[in-house]
């Protein structure tokens, strides 16, 4: 049984944003952070794949396009472990508001659209602690695009280059992205995660976020 | 699964210090003598990762979880990049350990055994799993004779016991439980680790010889 569809007994609160690069979650979080932090709450943040232990192998690994879609998962899941332990883990048991960039979700989206079968990679992942809150920027694939490619080109792995669907750096990411999407989009029922449209204002999504956290907060009795 | 390849899968299984190298090597150039071609990798060789995990080991970082899944890795990596491909164009090839090792290992450290099998459920079937049988003994007299005790393969990051020896005692024991369960679940041959290298060899060359003879790589 995974312990990823199990209420947490934590004294902490657990607060994960996820969606594609370009859907703004980055931002909604550092705004969410600074106003928990000014308020004095107990706030520990930490991001997708930066743990001392196996960030730095999987970028280098991701540099030279060696990964094969399952050491690719495997790796990140190692990075998820490792911070799991380290970070999560402990601030919840300490009681703090825990901010994740990205959760196992990532993992269950990118992964899966990379042919990673969903239960093999689901079940890696039983480990993983349910959020109290998850929240999911929707954004369609040419929207995030326009975003995040205004001054670079997609990255090899981010346009899913290693899967060979397109030479063209652009064609590869609309499909492989419209992949990734498609999976969030079902995770929205299968684990609750809660769907904010990533076009609103970052004002309307900040202030949404707030009162959602406040809800969880309360009947946490924080 | 190994029928859709057209080579071999040997697999020589067994606790540290059994001799599974020695006996890698001598049938090695046994079936190399027969101009096969032959392929050898070893357990946690991946490019990629094994360093990474000899120095996450050199620096206690590793915490049960962060341990299979690195191991997995390393074993997906050369799964993918070395062994498949090689089956693949007809290569024999011998493994020193398969996920049969890390199932003990993971296991002994308090990993949920289905958790294990699912991050290993894609590797193909060996064709032959040759397993080294040692009483623990003689296996703990030979470890410290030759590479002396480790952290790790004395199980001193699972907590058994502060003191180093019968940290490893415990430790080396509960792998023995775990290959012994295996031994009939996954169809071991098994052989007495306590014969001398010379019979061993014979036995393995044997058994490898008769499956050559039915020209499955002709």
């Amino acid at each position: 049984m995974s312990k990823l569809t199990e209420k947490h007994n934590y004294k902490g609160t657990l607060v994960c944003v996820e969606g594609i690069d370009g859907s703004g979650k980055s931002t909604q979080l550092a705004l969410l952070r600074d106003w928990l932090k000014s308020t004095g709450q107990d706030v520990i943040f930490t991001e997708w794949n930066s743990s001392e232990l196996i960030s730095q192998t999987t970028k280098l690994a991701k540099k030279k396009n060696m990964l094969s879609p399952r050491t690719f998962s495997l790796l990140h899941a190692v990075d998820f472990a490792d911070r799991l332990k380290q970070v999560i883990d402990p601030a919840l048991k300490a009681g703090f508001i825990v901010l994740a960039d990205r959760y196992a979700y990532t993992a269950f989206a990118r992964d899966v659209a990379r042919g990673v079968d969903p239960q093999w990679v689901r079940n890696v992942y039983n480990f993983a602690i349910k959020p109290d809150l998850a929240i999911y920027f929707d954004i369609e694939a040419k929207d995030a695009m326009e975003r995040i490619c205004s001054n670079r080109a997609p990255k090899f792995y981010e346009a899913g280059m290693d899967l060979k669907l397109s030479n063209d750096p652009y064609e590869s990411y609309m499909i492989f992205q419209g992949r990734v999407i498609k999976e969030y989009q079902k995770m929205v029922d299968e684990f609750g995660l809660v769907k904010l449209d990533a076009m609103d204002s970052i004002h309307s999504k900040q202030v949404a976020i707030r009162e959602m956290l406040k809800e969880v907060l309360q009947n946490k009795g924080v | 699964m190994t029928d859709k390849h057209k080579g071999l899968l040997i697999v020589i299984e067994g606790t540290d210090g059994s001799g599974k190298s020695t006996q890698l090597e001598l049938l090695k150039k046994y079936i190399q003598a027969q101009s096969y071609g032959v392929m050898v990798s070893e357990w946690k060789t991946s490019r990629l990762i094994a360093n990474v995990i000899d120095d996450a080991k050199d620096r206690n970082l590793l915490n049960a979880t962060t341990y299979s899944l690195l191991y997995a890795a390393d074993f997906a990596d050369r799964l993918e990049n070395q062994i498949i491909p090689a089956l693949k164009s007809g290569f024999i090839v011998l493994l020193d350990r398969y996920y049969y090792t890390a199932l003990a290992r993971d296991v002994v450290r308090g990993q949920d055994i289905e958790w294990v099998k699912n991050l290993y459920d894609y590797a193909p079937e060996p064709d032959l799993v040759f397993y080294l049988d040692m009483p623990v003994d003689v296996l703990l007299k030979r470890i410290i004779g030759t590479t002396g005790l480790d952290f790790y393969e004395s199980g001193r990051d699972v907590g058994f016991s502060t003191d180093f020896y019968k940290s490893f005692e415990i430790y080396q024991k509960k792998c023995l439980e775990q290959y012994n369960w295996m031994k009939s679940e996954y169809n071991f041959k098994s052989i007495d680790g306590t014969l001398p290298i010379k019979t061993i060899h014979n036995i393995m060359s044997d058994k490898v010889q008769e499956i050559l003879d039915t020209g499955i790589l002709y």
